[in-house]
């Protein structure tokens, strides 16, 4: 069974219009995906739905048999689904050490919190480093790491990555990357969000193309990314990645 | 097939729409033909001067409301202040006459202008942050003024100046200002219609959505904003300075009241805030309901309670005012849509 | 007295006027921070405190400051009923903000109506021994009310500080401040932290009600005057920093007694709308604040 089952969802905001038009999607255990598609085509919204931030107008999300489509956020993290959001959204005047401290906020064992931070630390050595320091004076790479850190303390069987690499150079995308990779060594289902197509689906096993609401195509990252309608619609005039 | 229906049907949408438009000019026209006349009457009928006195408050709120809605309705920046230009007016007209001997009616442009200079510098210091530090401000602004007025012997202080009868018999002393104000009341709401059929209108409303995303797309949201509060105190310096000679009295604790300052608020955002016709329409329904309430209630702190309850039922339950509610319904009779 | 003991003696003064400022403007701030909105009817709900200790004074002889036990936990509960009358149901909209603000205003009227109904506008004041004696220190007085009530004050706004770092909902308050979208995603529940945010900052707002009984006479219709100048204040220090918000307490205080002295003391209320037209024009941010985004 897949381990998360979007099923016809439709959604928007407030009053506003649908903004995910009637969407399914299934994700299998332990692979890594990645979804691109142009601005608006509700990428970021499907994120918010499966981790309880946002909730389904019509349909339903089913994760490990579960229907969660109306549960809280929190409910949704005990259960084992981590959200990174855009733009870091760390705690800026917290510092590192805080806002890893807050990624447990759930946990009711202090202990165990103060544990995981540990092992998060040594994942993330540079953390370790600034342990001390305001969030908001780290650079770029470290704000992304740390708010990918963070998510690892409630060890998550799934973690949902919103464009990971949007504002960083493009070196330290790669760190972001060789981190997420991590992750996948270590059996989490990765969703991510990715502007940068190619890096995504280049990372990912598998890729979806999000379009109007729906599902558009679905497969293997690299038969997506080899794909000349979807280079031309969504990945624009590049060359073919060499086999 | 149905290319052919919508060619129909934007015809007749032209013809509807130009029925509308006629429909209106009627309506509007009519009103404002029996208002002119009304004072007529005093030459054959009893106790007129009551109605000359509730219609000449009725379009001074209606002025007050609708100056207080370009700001507060269209660019969505509240102003709990605004009291702060009836007072200029008041003041300067009432010192012109007193002091120098010039007519209020010729004063009162001037005044108009003065509360629009006052409004812009003002504006440039306030507007620059955000919709809370105007709201911050304009509070401030308003003690600040009934400590300095309170204190300027000059204007009289706390005493405030008393203004004389103009030289008119008392049968016909409220005529010349039941006029003054419904040329005020008139000359607000056109400014008003004007504004929101403008690029100018437009823009403010996008600010009023989203102004980072107004600033982004162009638009000189400073400009615009500082404009905007500018031009809403015009006709509320104008009538201020008419007010002052109608009560025959100035006086910081009258002009400068918060609740004065919410009576605009209420009004507005009763009758819809952002919408033409909503303070008019706000404006008279407050002139209703205040009366009901002095005759029932009598004592000011209970109007002072009953204000804060009806504002608080309309935010909560009829955000977009009367008329916008009943427009989101489709309900909105087509004589009272001016936007 | 030669000129630097007076001065000395205003500075002293400042301070211990500055610090019941401070636990006004705590309150105002934690709402600020958490919401996003400037609560308008904050001192109209410290002067349903101020009644409250009066009445108690006045009937049973209870002590202002001891008042304090009660007014705290009574004004929590008051700002928790009045965010979820008020405040429940709203949805976060675009037009949240401006919304609510005029809902406070709504609130700040009918709070001052219903006590003007019920206890008219005569001044009233609590009289208690140390409101008129003082310590001396050398040449200059320390009036002995004003600096009970500073430093209970500097208590209470350092245990809401305390609590804000050190316990699992302050944390979570801290949270929602800095990044709301964050705080959910990891699992706080923002719409509590809210209420709990509210009614503390409330219950310290009712606090200061308390203690303002003895030091200054009070009418319903005062609470303009004191929302102005607490509104001063928080621009002043930067809009949603507790430590601004002290800092700019203090220094205003201390600003407004020099100008008492100098100017006579109608133009001391005066100071903190000038100041705040003069920090709007020079440094809007304020003194700690971030730049903040347009509305």
């Amino acid at each position: 069974m897949p381990i998360l089952q979007i099923e016809e969802v439709t959604a928007g905001y407030g009053v506003g219009p649908d903004i995910l038009k009637g969407l399914s999607l299934n994700l299998e255990k332990g692979k890594s995906y990645c979804i691109i598609g142009p601005n608006g085509a509700g990428k970021s919204t499907l994120l918010k739905i499966i981790c309880g931030l946002l909730h389904p107008r019509t349909g339903k999300v089913i994760f490990n048999g579960e229907d969660i489509s109306n549960l809280r956020t929190d409910e949704i993290l005990h259960r084992g689904i981590c959200f990174v959001p855009q733009d870091f959204s760390l705690f800026p005047d917290m510092t590192v050490k805080e806002n890893l401290r807050m990624g447990g906020y759930i946990i009711q064992d202090r202990d165990l919190v103060e544990t995981r931070i540990e092992e998060v630390i040594e994942m993330f050595p540079i953390l370790g480093e600034k342990s001390s320091d305001l969030a908001k004076t780290l650079s770029g790479g470290q704000q992304q790491m740390l708010a990918i850190g963070r998510s690892l303390i409630l060890k998550p069987e799934v973690i949902m990555l919103d464009e990971p690499s949007l504002g960083l150079a493009p070196n330290i995308i790669q760190v972001i990357f060789d981190s997420i990779e991590k992750l996948r060594e270590s059996g989490m289902t990765i969703v991510m969000v990715e502007q940068n197509a190619h890096k995504g689906l280049d990372f990912a096993e598998w890729g979806c193309v999000l379009d109007l609401g729906i599902a558009r195509f679905e497969g293997p990252s690299d038969t997506i990314l080899n794909d000349p309608r979807i280079q031309e619609l969504y990945l624009g005039k590049i060359q073919r990645v060499a086999k | 097939m149905t290319e052919k229906n919508s060619e129909v049907s934007t015809k007749s949408k032209t013809e509807v729409l130009g029925k509308i438009t006629t429909k209106k000019k009627i309506f509007i026209g009519s009103i404002l033909g029996i208002l002119i006349l009304i004072p007529g009457s005093v030459f054959f009928a009893d106790n007129v001067n009551y109605y000359l006195h509730m219609l000449l408050y009725t379009f001074m709120f209606i002025a007050l409301a609708s100056s207080w809605n370009m700001i507060g309705g269209y660019t969505g920046y509240t102003s709990l202040g605004h009291t702060v230009f009836l007072a200029i007016g008041g003041y300067l007209s009432g010192i012109a006459y007193l002091k120098f001997g010039i007519s209020p009616f010729i004063t009162a442009p001037l005044a108009g202008l003065l509360s629009v200079a006052f409004g812009f510098f003002f504006g440039l210091i306030s507007l620059r942050t955000s919709g809370a530090s105007f709201i911050i401000s304009s509070i401030a602004m308003v003690l600040l003024f009934k400590i300095s007025l309170d204190h300027w012997d000059y204007g009289g202080g706390t005493g405030g100046m008393y203004l004389p009868f103009l030289k008119i018999p008392l049968e016909y002393s409220k005529i010349p200002f039941y006029y003054a104000m419904l040329l005020i009341a008139v000359g607000a709401v056109y400014m008003s219609y004007r504004v929101r059929h403008s690029k100018f209108g437009l823009g403010l409303r996008a600010i009023s959505q989203d102004e980072i995303k107004a600033e982004a797309a162009g638009i000189p949201t400073k400009q615009y904003k500082i404009l905007a509060f500018a031009l809403s105190g015009f006709f509320v310096g104008v009538a201020g300075s008419m007010w002052g000679f109608y009560l025959t009295y100035l006086r910081p604790s009258i002009f400068l009241t918060i609740l004065l300052g919410a009576h605009m608020v209420l009004m507005s955002v009763l009758g819809g805030k952002g919408t033409v016709s909503g303070p008019v329409v706000g404006a008279i329904l407050f002139i209703g309901i205040n009366e009901f309430f002095v005759t029932k209630l009598g004592s000011s702190e209970l109007n002072i309670v009953a204000t804060g309850v009806l504002l608080a039922v309309v935010l909560l339950f009829f955000p977009a005012g009367i008329v916008g509610s009943l427009k989101a319904r489709g309900k909105l009779p087509e004589v009272l849509d001016w936007d | 007295m030669t000129d630097s003991t007076i001065i000395f003696q205003l500075l002293v003064i400042g301070v211990t006027i500055g610090g019941v400022y401070a636990l006004m403007a705590s309150g105002l701030t934690i709402i600020f921070g958490v919401m996003k909105i400037v609560n308008l009817a904050h001192a109209a709900l410290m002067m349903i405190a101020s009644f409250i200790t009066y009445f108690a004074f006045t009937n049973y002889g209870l002590d202002p400051i001891l008042s304090v036990i009660i007014t705290i936990p009574v004004m929590y509960l008051v700002g928790v009923i009045v965010y979820k009358v008020f405040f429940g149901s709203l949805e976060k909209d675009a037009r949240f903000g401006e919304l609510t603000v005029l809902l406070t205003f709504s609130i700040a009227l009918i709070i001052e109506g219903t006590l003007g109904y019920f206890f008219t506008n005569t001044l009233r004041t609590v009289s208690v021994p140390y409101s008129t004696s003082s310590f001396w220190i050398g040449d200059v007085f320390l009036p002995k009310g004003q600096l009970y009530a500073t430093l209970l004050s500097i208590a209470l706004i350092i245990s809401l500080w305390a609590f804000l770092r050190y316990s699992k909902l302050g944390n979570a308050i801290r949270a929602t401040m800095q990044n709301s979208t964050a705080a959910q995603v990891v699992g706080v529940n923002i719409e509590k932290a809210s209420v709990v945010a509210f009614g503390i900052g409330i219950a310290m707002g009712g606090a200061a009600g308390s203690l303002t009984t003895y030091m200054f006479p009070f009418y319903p219709s005062k609470h303009w005057e004191w929302i102005g100048i607490l509104l001063s204040l928080i621009v002043l220090g930067g809009m949603g920093s507790l430590a601004g918000s002290f800092v700019g307490a203090i220094l205003l205080s201390v600003t407004a007694t020099f100008v008492s002295h100098f100017f006579g003391p109608t133009w001391s209320v005066a100071t903190f709308f000038l100041a705040l037209f003069i920090i709007l024009l020079f440094r809007p941010q304020g003194l700690f604040g971030k730049k903040m985004e347009v509305k």
